[in-house]
């Protein structure tokens, strides 16, 4: 027998399937945002007509990619399907986006911290990193949203939080 | 600034440090264009539990990391040699050694040996020439690290390899291997930092490269020995300790290797006694005679190791006083709180003189060599107040 | 010292300092297996006779008469791919860069260029699509500033395409840099206080921004404490050699500090500012760096205070009270302004509204605060900074800096 041995690298099936779901979830709450919410409808229309974005983990997923299609705003799946994907968000691991999406660190200290990689044009990703910390407000309860952005919008009124929040989370639950 | 002198700085090492920095290694290799890994550990050493967190950080990685446990004290170019023509055969692109002490010498000869393709690794000697890159080198160190991990030396069978290239690319600190069991394993990681980096914080030439690492590792170890030693299993405070280790490996790469690395050293290789107890021994002898010979400057101590505020309060001439009084405090407390663990000289630490007698006839070798063995003879004795 | 809960640090650069440091350029290269570099810099540093020194210098160990000198202020992909033709061409085996950010980035691509055998620089752009090192690169940089001899980033202009390209990768950096007092001997006072201050707002951004770890923190708390106590000697005595190898050193330090630790809100404005108005960079930085402080002091005061001993040593740091340090920073950054716009003649300007092109006309008028607050939201800086910017923040902290009127910290919107 060699001194040397090989050692298959295993597999990770809990923290796969929990970012798998809240990429899911995210995608379809970035969708619904964009109908409710005039700031990240704003955000999305500055962006070009087809723009496509992804965010996920290397080296091999999962993945959630959204899209416009003829102005309107589209989460489209897990995979790109040959669609030419302008801004690319890419967490170096598995591991590290499981801290970022589980709260236990912030888009921007996660990007501090070299977790999070950037493939794009800079004003396109910080308009996506935008529109991300919007729909984290209306998903994520204050104390939550606190922790997973810089500058909780304490000075936004009743309505809009309100009524963003259920607008967004009717429209992710029913997927419209 | 002195600058009579051209000086040079260099670092080849990134460090990653903190949560979850394990995860991150598949991304680096690749990133060095790696993706066949050898591990290289010394298992008894370094526990079970750290061979399974760093393989299991390859979960979802697709990598097949390839693991050569059998790393000991009596490692040789021999076994260098046979691993050399294993790895050409499997393709190996990348090492990591995991743990301290002997890890990560074998690994860099292994890169070396790997890397030139040599016929014969048993032939590899300190004049072999260094003209090429290696390939990508990652050091993990567990428990008990002595900063040597990132340095750029490496030493087999008495033999000292040392070269820039031979540094690792890469060293990953990780909380769950920095976290210990060992009071005395700890004490003697934060204690060779602190020799490592104290001897190049005041080396007489003037290198602001070289102090920004020595600074921060001798900060680290006076704001965390303490309470790694009080609680070794503390993860933050065994962190900032696996951190000044490492800082004290790149800044004693761009040092002259001062008096207590080559004691610390010796002892090592001889007897296996960590770097740290040895260095903690002489640490206060061998600055206060450096400070009396004014052969450095031991006054640029008093920052890092007393403090913002008590730099500030002291006057300039007095602040090489006040930094050798702030080391002894710090070693004193140490010493309270380890009590009999901690040996405090050679006959307590076990050596008996007819391997002292080896290790006084190797030093004597050197070119400060009369010095060094005076250190050693005062070491022995269990009264060092008295004689020192 | 903070420990962040996670950090990286790299900084693989080989950095040879002295007044006499270029004379190593030659048994560098050899140790690398290269004896014929392709000198790329401009116009205005061969003018000043700089590309001399270094000729001299390198003497005739190795082949260094090859010698690219007209990289434009903005780097620009045409001349990328030319030098990149002509090193081919001529078979050079390594590239040494003489000059400020431009020629470093122009010298980068090329390098990109010719190690991967490219045709399209393009291809490279993006995280990670370099996975070799590439040819040597040596550095040696004309300015006390910028730091691009530390950094791993490039960015190159198609102008054809209106694109602005951006690589980044650890393979950039380059292998060895170069500081030697005679390189900066002979910049101008004006020059030399703009681009300290550059270096300054690295040494200070890196330290309160969010990426800082212990290992930037170090080379921050150096760089800031060298900076402060040689800017104002070399601007007023520029034959200072002592200084000057000073502050080339105190620049390094910084750029190592800013590289791993970022900047936020003063680069962020700064660029902005550059792009809308074409003013120079380091004017920018001086200007805005205490407004910066200002606007994050509310979550960075402990931090921010401790670079109050590095800067203004023991006796200060002691009278001031530790609540009060931070802004006794501040204050001391606009003091450095003002002693610098004394050395100048009122050339090194203290507000936005300052600042004149060669006619005299203002640069910055105000009514383009707006567009700069609004560019802003397109740079990159603002996620490292600590506070949160938006629109109206820009704006506020503009209009603070075109006046020269220190920032109201009670219309800073707090979370």
């Amino acid at each position: 027998m060699s001194i040397v041995k090989d050692v298959p690298s295993g597999t990770k099936p809990f923290k796969r399937a929990y970012v798998a779901l809240f990429l899911w979830f995210t995608g379809r709450a970035i969708q619904a945002a964009a109908k409710v919410d005039r700031e990240v409808r704003k955000e999305f229309e500055k962006l070009p007509d087809d723009f496509t974005f992804s965010l996920g983990c290397l080296p091999d997923g999962p993945w959630m990619v959204v899209g416009r299609e003829k102005g309107v705003v589209k989460y489209l799946g897990g995979d790109s399907r040959g669609r030419p994907v302008q801004v690319r968000l890419a967490i170096k691991s598995l591991d590290a986006a499981f801290l970022i999406l589980s709260f236990q660190e912030s888009t921007a200290l996660a990007t501090a911290r070299n977790r999070l990689i950037t493939d794009g044009e800079i004003p396109q990703a910080l308009a996506i990193i935008r529109i991300l910390d919007i729909v984290e407000v209306y998903l994520l309860p204050k104390l939550i949203a606190s922790l997973a952005v810089k500058r909780y919008p304490s000075w936004w009124p009743l309505g809009r939080k309100l009524g963003g929040r259920i607008g967004v989370y009717t429209r992710t639950l029913l997927g419209i | 600034m002195n600058s009579a002198a051209v000086f040079s700085f260099t670092c080849p090492v990134k460090i990653n440090s903190g949560n979850r920095a394990l995860e991150h290694l598949p991304f680096e290799l690749a990133g060095l264009n790696a993706s066949k890994p050898l591990v290289v550990v010394n298992a008894k050493a370094a526990g079970p539990k750290a061979v399974r967190t760093l393989l299991a950080a390859f979960g979802d990685s697709g990598m097949t990391p390839g693991l050569f446990e059998g790393v000991s004290e009596a490692t040789d170019l021999g076994v260098v040699d046979h691993l050399k023509n294993l790895c050409l055969e499997k393709k190996y692109d990348a090492f990591i050694a995991l743990g301290g002490g002997k890890a990560p010498d074998i690994a860099k000869v292994l890169n070396l040996a790997v890397s030139l393709k040599t016929p014969d690794a048993r032939r590899l000697s300190p004049e072999t020439p260094l003209r090429h890159r290696l390939m990508p080198l990652a050091v993990v160190p567990t428990e008990g690290a002595d900063g040597l991990e990132t340095s750029q030396i490496a030493c087999v069978g008495r033999m000292v390899f040392s070269g820039e290239r031979l540094a690792p690319a890469l060293a990953v600190l990780d909380f769950r291997l920095a976290k210990g069991k060992s009071r005395i394993r700890t004490a003697a990681t934060g204690l060779a930092a602190l020799g490592r980096a104290a001897e190049a914080h005041i080396q007489a030439d003037q290198n602001p490269f070289r102090k920004a690492y020595s600074f921060a590792a001798l900060r680290f170890v006076r704001e965390n020995l303490m309470d790694a030693v009080a609680d070794p299993g503390n993860p933050k405070a065994a962190l900032a300790l696996m951190n000044a280790a490492a800082m004290s490996g790149c800044a004693f790469s761009n040092a002259s290797a001062g008096r207590l690395h080559k004691l610390g050293q010796v002892f090592y290789e001889f007897l296996g006694i960590p770097q740290g107890v040895i260095m903690g021994m002489c640490l206060p002898r061998v600055l206060e005679d450096e400070f009396r010979q004014s052969s450095g400057d031991p006054a640029a101590l008093l920052q890092p190791l007393a403090g913002d505020e008590a730099f500030a309060r002291t006057p300039a001439e007095k602040r090489s006083g006040e930094a050798l009084s702030a080391l002894k405090q710090f070693l004193a407390a140490l010493r309270g709180s380890l009590g009999k663990e901690l040996p405090q000289n050679l006959r307590e630490a076990g050596v008996s003189g007819f391997r002292r007698e080896e290790v006084l006839d190797l030093l004597r070798k050197d070119e400060d060599g009369p010095y060094l063995c005076g250190v050693v003879e005062w070491m022995t004795d269990g009264d060092r107040e008295r004689k020192g | 010292m903070l420990l962040p809960d996670y950090y990286e640090f790299c900084c693989r650069v080989k950095i040879v300092a002295g007044h006499d440091a270029l004379e190593q350029i030659p048994d560098l290269l050899i140790e690398r297996g290269a004896k014929k570099p392709l000198i790329v810099t401009d116009k205005g540093v061969a003018g000043a006779g700089l590309i001399d020194i270094v000729s001299r210098a390198l003497g005739d160990r190795v082949h260094a008469d090859l010698i690219a000198d007209d990289v434009p202020p903005d780097s620009d992909l045409r001349v990328v791919n030319r030098l990149a033709r002509l090193y081919r061409d001529s078979a050079c085996d390594a590239i040494l860069a003489v000059g400020g950010g431009s020629v470093m980035d122009t010298a980068k691509g090329i390098n990109i260029v010719v190690s991967e055998n490219a045709e399209d620089l393009m291809a490279f752009s993006g995280v990670g699509a370099l996975k070799r090192p590439l040819k040597p690169l040596v550095a040696v940089p004309t300015t006390a500033g910028t730091g691009s001899e530390v950094t791993q980033v490039a960015v190159i202009k198609d102008h054809e395409k209106h694109l602005k390209m951006a690589f980044g990768s650890y393979f950039l950096l380059p292998d060895i840099s170069i500081l030697d007092s005679r390189m900066t001997l002979t910049m101008p006072p004006f020059i030399t206080a703009m681009t300290g201050m550059d270096a300054m707002s690295h040494a200070v951004e890196a330290y309160y921004c969010l990426q800082k770890n212990p290992l930037s923190d170090a080379h921050s708390l150096a760089a800031a404490g060298m900076i402060y106590r040689y800017l104002p000697r070399v601007a007023g005595n520029p034959d200072d050699r002592e200084g000057r190898l000073a502050m080339a050193v105190a620049a390094c330090l910084a750029g190592i500090a800013f590289s791993n630790s970022m900047v936020g809100l003063v680069h962020n404005l700064g660029h902005a500012t550059g792009s809308v108005c074409g003013v120079p960079h380091g004017l920018c930085m001086a200007i805005l760096l205490p407004y910066g402080l200002e606007y994050n002091l509310h979550k960075r005061a402990d931090t921010m205070g401790e670079l109050l001993l590095p800067i203004a040593g023991g006796q200060v740091y002691l009278a001031t009270p530790p609540e009060q340090r931070a802004e006794k920073v501040v204050s001391l950054i606009r003091g450095l302004n003002e002693e610098l716009h004394a050395i100048t003649g009122g050339r090194h300007a203290r507000c936005l509204r300052e600042i004149t092109d060669r006619e005299g006309k203002p640069s910055v008028p105000r009514d383009v605060l707006p567009q700069i607050a609004a560019a802003a939201l397109l740079d990159g800086a603002s996620i490292y900074n600590p506070e949160d910017t938006d629109y109206e923040d820009n704006l506020m902290i503009l209009e603070a800096a075109w006046e020269g009127k220190p920032l109201d910290r009670s219309r800073v919107k707090k979370g």
